[in-house]
């Protein structure tokens, strides 16, 4: 079906850039896929949990355990639709999403998209200054130190596989009590200051440079070795010319892919790194709204979040073809 | 109307019928207030700065029936009276009240000239305004601490004058103001309540000494001084407008943020003070503790079903672990254990002779097991009943009702009481679970660990109340249902003879400790670490909100 479906937007005539279109308006339908299946697994995760949501409602805006009588409970039951059947919930749900309503908390009482619109900003900048500065990370360690025969070649492949393993969540902690609380470098609160932002930047930094660093270093390797390297060399370039302008350009790919993958990782690190920084975020909203299971706040989170993965990745497919030019579009 | 009057300035404690008076505390509160007034004189407190008041939790409204939110509201709202630390009550925005012989009707005379932080002026209707709301039966409208605490006796609320309110009650309830007196009763702004829940939710208005001028999620609430301020209750340090000139309430959760922000003078004061960090915050520190008043966190112990329903084997259960070791080696001294799990050591009514029930007695626990068949043992040294073995599920609110050292304190229990022969499963259910009901169902639970916090015995209408037709009490976990111990209860709180009163509640204590429904654990603790530069943050009775009214920083 979908080749069909693939096969028939390449078949539209758009000229000469019906090929962008087509590839446009497959990337928003696989998108959309995406996001569906998301919505509904979250949808159905949250609805399925044990215990009932009507008590749970009443509990928490009391902040306590509570004896509501059946009327009270009936009452919260018809507000958000805890009687119908699930299917109808979720049909209703989906709906009203394709309308761009993503509902109210039912803790904050407040639109979803309106708590979630405050909050991204902040997040959406951890992570991207994360994933900068793990590209800079790894891009220094290999362009310097990969492929050659010494100990802190060595040394520094091993250290990307510790750094790698490395939860983000720990390193915070470490980088808090060390430059916050002892060394003073850095405040303990991130807060949205500039400065704040270093040490919750390089503890999710940290573990994805491991990432990427690994995977584009096992590339310039390979890479080192083509005839087109030894060729440069033979023309007189110099050593570090030579990786950096050469190699390094073949070596990233498989990073880039990484990438994509990484955004939707940073997201999730960035939960825990802005509750060890007492940083805003969606992260410390996401955090309450799943041990309140606020379904409306946590499915709005996950499919903003899923929608700027598909986004990011969209981007890094857009990003192979001004690296590798060879590369066209499928 | 023949009645009592509660005089306050220029009135003197004859007025005061016998026994009325540790209640009402006017002698102590007065010398109080003159010895500040002396204090004042010599030196008068520096204003200006900002608080940075790193808090931990973040409640999902400002203003409502949660104690994270008691304490937000004891900022930027008055009550009607205010409680002393001595259980005393001291005027407010009411400046002094009459109670009726059938001590069924209140009569409040509120402060004049005083106005909400929005202009609105605090008038009688105001405040009938707030009751109406706090037991509205609309569950987007109700206080559920009003519905718990006030709904069964209250009748109505009136305006019978400007300045005057008229509260009914149907029955009396002795307790009622020292329930007014607690921060979820701050009179908030009816023009402002009338936007609805969410805008209450963001920025309610009320006529406290601080106005909330915004709420960045996640992040903090800005408070600025409210300059009017001229409202502030009898028992303060001072009246008129805060010393300084706002204050930052930080929600920072992860314990080594909140005390490394105070290490390195990002906040000047702050709420809980990591278990770990205890003795080093009280060297550096000035540490403010207060036990606060209700029931302890306590072991409640399922009466309802076997093997819990025989009395010999809850005691052998209680007998059976040494709870106050494992309490000072898993809290590190930042709380105390709590021997009588009924009734809080900060509540008036405390029992102390409780205070050491139950000690570690294992040979105690297995005679008494011994006696109630539980004879036979298994491989793993269990005992067992009729083929059954004696297992006992803790079922605990991870991380919100039992905190992590709570937790390590519980894992030692397990260990002993395993030597006696029981099998005891902890069972961690987190805070969605558990107010969804999770794992507390009739049949889930053998040991269910919680506290309520409150000022002092009123809790016990709360947590002993009997179920009545189909609705199952929540809060009596215990199951523990005896006719005597609620006619007890209900008795008291309509005993207006306060020594009366008083051994009416120690007598439920007994009850309640003796037939072991519940077994002692620890107190609920209130700490705050302050920078020694910030003077006079204190803490209010008998829920330990902070208050910053009074404080100051020294030049």
């Amino acid at each position: 079906m979908s080749m069909t479906l693939a096969a028939r937007i390449r078949a539209l005539p758009f000229g000469g850039a019906s090929r962008h279109v087509a590839w446009f308006l497959r990337r928003a339908i696989g998108g959309a896929a995406v996001l569906w299946a998301v919505t509904t697994f979250t949808f159905v995760v949250q609805s399925l949990m044990p215990g009932d949501r009507a008590l749970l409602i009443i509990n928490m805006a009391a902040g306590n355990i509570t004896n509501p009588s059946q009327a009270e409970i009936d009452a919260v039951n018809a507000k958000y639709g805890f009687a119908d059947p699930i299917a109808v919930q979720y049909l209703n749900y989906l709906w009203r999403l394709l309308h761009g309503d993503f509902g109210v908390s039912y803790q904050l009482h407040r639109p979803v998209i309106e708590i979630v619109g405050a909050q991204i900003l902040p997040t959406i900048v951890l992570a991207f200054s994360a994933l900068l500065t793990a590209w800079f990370i790894a891009i220094v360690m290999t362009v310097v130190l990969a492929g050659r025969a010494n100990p802190w070649a060595r040394f520094a492949s091993g250290l990307q596989i510790v750094m790698a393993t490395m939860p983000p969540y720990w390193i915070g902690t470490i980088l808090l009590v060390t430059f916050a609380v002892f060394l003073r470098i850095f405040p303990v609160e991130g807060k949205n200051s500039l400065i704040g932002l270093v040490l919750p930047t390089v503890a999710l930094a940290i573990p994805l440079a491991g990432f990427i660093g690994l995977v584009i270093q096992q590339e310039f390797v390979r890479v080192l070795e083509q005839p087109f390297v030894t060729s440069s060399r033979a023309r007189g370039m110099g050593d570090f010319g030579v990786r950096l302008r050469h190699v390094l350009r073949h070596a990233v790919l498989p990073g880039v892919t990484l990438s994509g993958w990484a955004v939707g990782s940073l997201f999730s690190g960035a939960v825990l790194v802005e509750s060890v920084f007492a940083r805003q975020g969606i992260g410390g909203i996401l955090v309450g709204a799943t041990s309140a299971r606020d379904v409306p706040l946590v499915t709005g989170i996950v499919v903003i979040s899923a929608g700027i993965y598909v986004l990011a990745n969209v981007l890094v497919d857009r990003a192979y073809l001004i690296i590798d030019p060879r590369i066209k579009l499928a | 109307m023949s009645s009592f009057f509660i005089g306050w300035l220029g009135k003197g404690t004859s007025n005061l019928p016998k026994g009325a008076a540790p209640r009402l505390l006017i002698a102590g509160a007065m010398s109080m207030s003159l010895g500040h007034a002396v204090l004042a004189a010599e030196a008068e407190p520096a204003s200006g700065g900002i608080i940075q008041y790193g808090h931990e939790q973040e409640p999902p409204c400002l203003a409502g029936p949660w104690i994270q939110q008691w304490y937000l509201q004891r900022q930027f709202s008055d009550n009607l009276v205010s409680r002393t630390d001595d259980g005393g009550i001291a005027p407010w925005l009411a400046t002094s009240w009459t109670v009726s012989d059938d001590r069924k009707t209140y009569i409040f005379q509120i402060k004049p000239g005083v106005k909400f932080t929005d202009g609105t002026p605090l008038n009688a209707q105001a405040i009938v305004d707030n009751f109406n709301l706090w037991l509205s039966d609309d569950p987007e409208k109700l206080n559920n601490a009003a519905t718990e605490y006030v709904k069964r006796s209250f009748q109505s609320a009136q305006a019978i004058g400007n300045l005057t309110v008229r509260i009914d009650l149907k029955k009396p309830y002795e307790p009622l103001l020292d329930v007014l007196s607690q921060s979820t009763f701050g009179i908030q702004s009816p023009t402002a309540l009338a936007r609805g829940r969410q805008a209450n939710c963001e920025q309610p208005v009320g006529s406290g000494a601080f106005i909330v001028v915004k709420w960045n999620h996640g992040q903090d609430v800005i408070l600025k001084r409210n300059p009017d301020y001229n409202s502030a209750p009898a028992n303060a340090k001072h009246q008129g407008p805060a010393y300084v000139d706002g204050l930052v309430w930080k929600f920072l959760r992860e314990p080594p943020v909140r005390y490394g922000s105070l290490v390195t003078g990002e906040s000047d004061v702050i709420y809980d003070v990591p278990g770990v960090d205890w003795a080093d915050a009280n060297k550096r520190f000035q540490v403010i503790r207060h036990i606060t008043g209700g029931t302890p966190l306590r072991l409640q112990l399922n009466t309802a079903f076997p093997p819990f329903d025989d009395v010999r084997v809850r005691k052998a259960f209680a007998y059976a672990s040494d709870r106050r070791k494992a309490v000072e080696v898993s809290y590190l001294g930042a709380v105390p254990y709590e021997g009588n799990g009924a009734l809080s050591q900060s509540s008036p009514e405390y029992l102390s002779a409780l205070a050491d029930a139950y000690p570690y007695d294992p040979d105690q626990a297995n005679r008494l097991l011994d006696e109630a068949g539980w004879t036979a043992r298994d491989s793993d040294g269990i005992r067992l009943k009729n083929g059954r073995k004696l297992t006992v599920r803790i079922v605990y609110g991870a991380g919100f009702l039992v905190t992590s050292d709570g937790i390590q304190a519980l894992q030692i229990v397990q260990e002993q009481a395993r030597e006696a022969g029981f099998n005891v499963l902890l069972v961690p259910t987190t805070q969605a679970e558990f107010w969804a009901g999770k794992n507390r169902g009739p049949h889930d639970y053998e040991v269910q660990p919680s506290y309520w916090t409150a000022t002092s015995a009123e809790v016990f209408q709360i947590v002993w109340r009997p179920d009545s037709g189909n609705v199952v009490n929540a809060m009596n976990a215990s199951r523990f249902q005896d006719a005597t111990l609620w006619s007890l209860i209900e008795e008291a709180d309509q005993t207006f003879d306060e020594a009366k009163r008083i051994k009416l509640y120690q007598e439920a204590q007994r009850i309640v400790v003796d037939s072991a429904a519940v077994v002692g654990f620890v107190p609920l603790t209130v700490t705050l670490a302050v920078n020694p530069r910030l003077k006079d943050v204190w803490l209010s009775s008998a829920v330990g909100a902070p208050v910053f009214h009074d404080a100051y920083f020294a030049k």
